[in-house]
C-alpha cells in the first residue's frame, strides 16, 4: 500500500518537473518567437519609413522637374512673341524694308540666320562659349534665344 | 530469447523512425535583387551646323546680284523667298528649336530621375 502511493508521488513528481521543463521550453520558444516578431516589426517600420521618406523624394523631384518644364515652355512663348514682335513691330514691313535698304536687312537677316543656327546646335546639347555664359549686355546677347544661350543675361524691365 | 526479442524490437522502432528523426530538409528559397541594367546612352552629340547665306533680290538689285554670281563661278540661279514666307520659315525654325530644346530637357530630366543613386529602383 505504501509503496503504491510512493509510487503515485514519485510519478506526480517527475511529471510536475517534466511538464515543469515543458512550460519553461515553451517560454524559450515563445520569447524566441516574439524577439524574431519584434525584429521584424522593426525592419518592417524602418523600411516603411525609408520608403516614405524615398516617395517624398521622388514626389519633390517630379514637382521640381514639371516646375521646370514649365518655366522653359513659357520662356519658348516668349521667344517666339519676341521674334514676331521683331518682324511686326511699329507695323514693320520686312519686305519694303528690303527694297529700300537692301544691303543693310541682308546683314541683318544673315547676322540673324547665323544666331538662329547656333541657337539649334545649343538646343541639341552644344557646350556654350565663355563669351555665351558671360553675356550680360542686350548688346553681347544672342537676341535668337537668350534664355537658351546666355543664361547670365536679365532681360531689362 | 526475451531478450534478444526487446532488442530486436527496439531496433525495429529505431530502424523505421530513423528517417523522420532528422526530418526532411528544407528547401531554403532565398531572393537576391539584382538592380535593373541601366541604358546608359550617351546623350545625342551636338549639331554642328553649316552656314548659309541669304541674298536680299529685289526688282532692283536683281541684275546686280546674278551678276556677282556668275563672276564668282555660280551658277546664277536663286531659290526664292517672299518677306511672309521668310518670317513662316523664321517662325518654323524657332519651333523646331523649341521642340529640340524641349525633348533634351524632358531626355535629361528623365535620366536625373531614373538614373541617379537614389532614385533607381
Amino acid at each position: 500500500m505504501f509503496g503504491q502511493i510512493r509510487m503515485v508521488i514519485t510519478l506526480i513528481m517527475i511529471m510536475g518537473i517534466a511538464g515543469a521543463g515543458m512550460y519553461v521550453f515553451k517560454l524559450r520558444a515563445d520569447n524566441a518567437i516574439l524577439k524574431t516578431n519584434q525584429i521584424k516589426l522593426e525592419q518592417s517600420v524602418e523600411s516603411q519609413t525609408k520608403l516614405l521618406k524615398q516617395q517624398k523624394k521622388d514626389f519633390d523631384a517630379i514637382l521640381e522637374s514639371n516646375k521646370k518644364l514649365n518655366e522653359l515652355i513659357q520662356t519658348f512663348k516668349k521667344d517666339l512673341d519676341d521674334l514676331d514682335k521683331r518682324f511686326t513691330k511699329k507695323n514693320r514691313d520686312v519686305g519694303k524694308l528690303a527694297i529700300d535698304r537692301t544691303k543693310a536687312v541682308e546683314r541683318i537677316i544673315n547676322k540673324g540666320a547665323e544666331n538662329a543656327q547656333r541657337c539649334i546646335e545649343l538646343a541639341s546639347g552644344a557646350e556654350h562659349t565663355e563669351k555665351e555664359l558671360t553675356a550680360t549686355k542686350k548688346s553681347e546677347i544672342n537676341p535668337e534665344c537668350p534664355s537658351l544661350a546666355n543664361p547670365s543675361y536679365v532681360p531689362y524691365q | 530469447m526475451y531478450h534478444i526479442n526487446k532488442i530486436f524490437a527496439v531496433a525495429l522502432i529505431v530502424f523505421l523512425t530513423g528517417c523522420s528523426i532528422g526530418g526532411e530538409k528544407k528547401i531554403k528559397i532565398f531572393q537576391v535583387e539584382e538592380p535593373r541594367k541601366q541604358l546608359d546612352y550617351p546623350m545625342p552629340t551636338a549639331l554642328q551646323l553649316e552656314e548659309v547665306k541669304w541674298i536680299i533680290i529685289t526688282s532692283e538689285n536683281a541684275q546686280e546680284v546674278f551678276a556677282k554670281l556668275e563672276a564668282a563661278g555660280i551658277d546664277p540661279v536663286l531659290f526664292g523667298l517672299t518677306d511672309k514666307d521668310f518670317q513662316i520659315l523664321a517662325k518654323n525654325f524657332a519651333q523646331i528649336r523649341q521642340k529640340l530644346q524641349e525633348t533634351n530637357n524632358l531626355l535629361e530630366e528623365y535620366k536625373k530621375y531614373y538614373e541617379t543613386d537614389e532614385n533607381s529602383n
